[in-house]
């Protein structure tokens, strides 16, 4: 097991260059109280990332602070090793996101919502029906969004991540809402853009489903890294423990 | 610029079978078809009325009387709150600040949709006025088409200046709803400011109050030395410019 503060770069491939990077990274709420300290996040490119940590960890922050939907307070954020701030709208160009619960307009169907972002984003037409199609949602013709069941606004939520076909896609508890058949298909879709060398960066306190899935890891406890690595880093003398006894053992260990 | 009109079209999609767009559609014909059904009730005098030389002059004051004091006002409050706040309905600021363009652009479009709505609703009110005088003869045999030619140009700038008067109206709602979650505090503040327009429209200080404008060009009241299309135009770019700075150094976008 490799702490993320103990500088052993050797958990990741040293040649692999990062889709994404912080540096520092912290941020305090108006009280004053901390909710991240330091943060050197590092995501590989083409890597299935798991960020892991309880409720409150300060997961969220994170990707908010990556997304620019909140202003940074210290640190260093680059994406495709530019600086986000200075590349804002070029990076937003390659990048998927679904943050918390899913952003759709209730009053429109499937395809209006996706079609009010193609406009954004300028992909094709055809594109629209292909996410729908991924994310199975083809069939949902004149049904408003405001009808649809939270697994059915989680997966138009994937597909409007999906729309402008990223090279990174970062995704806050994408399976929240899902059924179980829904769980499989949507690991199977992250599995197929992982082969075609899409990043996909993971949040989730779902750690059993998260295993199935992520090449690589990072631990936050308490708006501190606990871990960063592969996951097989993330095992290392602990082959018979599954992921949420390794993650008990560490943020007990830290507390 | 095509950033602009990609993000402006996105915005027009949004508004698809919102409450605001159905506003715009019936807020512009409810008078005119209150109008037309009085007319048409009071039938016996219309051969003569249409006969009259001021007959759409007649009109364009029975139409603008209520819609200048009451509906104008009152729409625009309602419809810009309705529009600005449907992001925050949806909880879709998030996903709109996270897609590839300029907060900037995305002020912009926002508000370019809101003046093209109000735009519409213009001309859909001027096409109503046109109604008024020209409809009834459809229904009765002995009532001719106003013998007046349709002043376009009159009713054209008449138009114009009471969409100049509404503009600060426009500008202090987008302010309001683009800042407050919640949808109450910028109906309420509308709502507020126009009862108060339209008990301080008769004081000497009135145009202090932006939204008294519309009432001043209806009833050609406004304090003397006082100019209200440039008070508008004045009050229209500072409640943007505040709501520009509000917006782009908001520290949580979505």
């Amino acid at each position: 097991m490799v702490p993320a503060h103990s500088g052993r770069a050797a958990t990741f491939d040293p040649m692999s260059t990062y889709c994404l990077e912080t540096t520092g990274l912290s941020h305090l709420y108006s009280g004053g109280d901390p909710v991240l300290s330091g943060i050197d996040l590092r995501v590989p490119e083409g890597s299935i990332f798991g960020f892991l940590g309880p409720n409150g960890a300060g997961k969220t922050t994170t990707l908010r602070l990556v997304l620019g939907l909140l202003k940074k307070q210290q640190g260093e954020i680059r994406i495709f090793g530019k600086p986000f701030a200075e590349n804002r709208v070029a990076i937003l160009s390659k990048l998927g996101s679904l943050i918390e619960t899913p952003s759709v307009y209730s009053h429109l169907t499937a395809v209006e919502n996706l079609r009010v972002l193609q406009k954004v984003y300028r992909c094709p037409q055809d594109r629209i029906h292909q996410v729908l199609a991924l994310t199975g949602l083809a069939d949902t013709g004149k049904k408003r969004a405001g009808r649809f069941s939270l697994g059915m606004k989680q997966r138009l939520g994937i597909a409007i991540a999906l729309l402008n076909d990223p090279r990174l896609l970062i995704l806050d508890e994408p399976t929240n809402g899902l059924d179980p058949e829904g769980i499989v298909e949507i690991r199977d879709l992250f599995l197929r853009l992982h082969a075609r060398g899409v990043t996909v960066l993971l949040s989730s306190h779902q750690l059993g489903e998260m295993e199935k899935l992520i090449t690589h890891a990072a631990i936050i406890h308490k708006g501190r890294l606990l871990f960063q690595g592969t996951l097989a880093a993330l095992r290392e003398g602990r082959s018979g423990d599954d992921l949420e006894t390794i993650f008990l053992h560490l943020t007990k260990k830290s507390a | 610029m095509s950033g602009f009109i990609n993000s402006f079209s996105s915005e027009w999609l949004k508004k698809r079978r919102t409450a605001a767009s159905l506003l715009t559609v019936i807020g512009s014909l409810l008078i005119p078809t209150i109008v037309i059904i009085a007319r048409i009730d009071d039938h016996a005098t219309l051969a003569v009325a249409n006969r009259q030389p001021h007959i759409w002059e007649n009109l364009y004051g029975r139409n603008w009387q209520l819609m200048g004091l009451l509906f104008l006002p009152m729409g625009v409050v309602l419809a810009t709150s309705l529009i600005t706040q449907l992001e925050f309905r949806n909880n879709t600021w998030k996903q709109l600040c996270t897609t590839p363009q300029s907060l900037t652009t995305i002020f912009l479009a926002k508000l370019a949709v809101i003046g093209v709505m109000l735009m519409e609703f213009f001309l859909l009110f001027t096409g109503g006025i046109w109604l008024t005088g020209a409809l009834p003869g459809i229904f009765f045999r002995d009532v001719p088409y106003p013998a007046e030619a349709f002043p376009w140009k009159g009713v054209g700038n008449g138009s114009l200046r009471f969409f100049l008067d509404i503009l600060p109206v426009v500008a202090l709602q987008y302010l309001l709803s683009l800042r407050f979650k919640n949808f109450l505090i910028p109906l309420g503040a509308g709502l507020g400011l126009y009862v108060a327009s339209m008990i301080a429209v008769h004081w000497r200080h009135g145009y202090w109050i932006p939204y008294t404008y519309s009432a001043y060009n209806f009833m050609g009241n406004a304090p003397q030395k006082f100019h209200t299309h440039w008070w508008a135009a004045g009050y229209t770019l500072l409640f943007i410019g505040l709501a520009y700075i509000l917006y782009i150094t908001r520290k949580e976008k979505g």
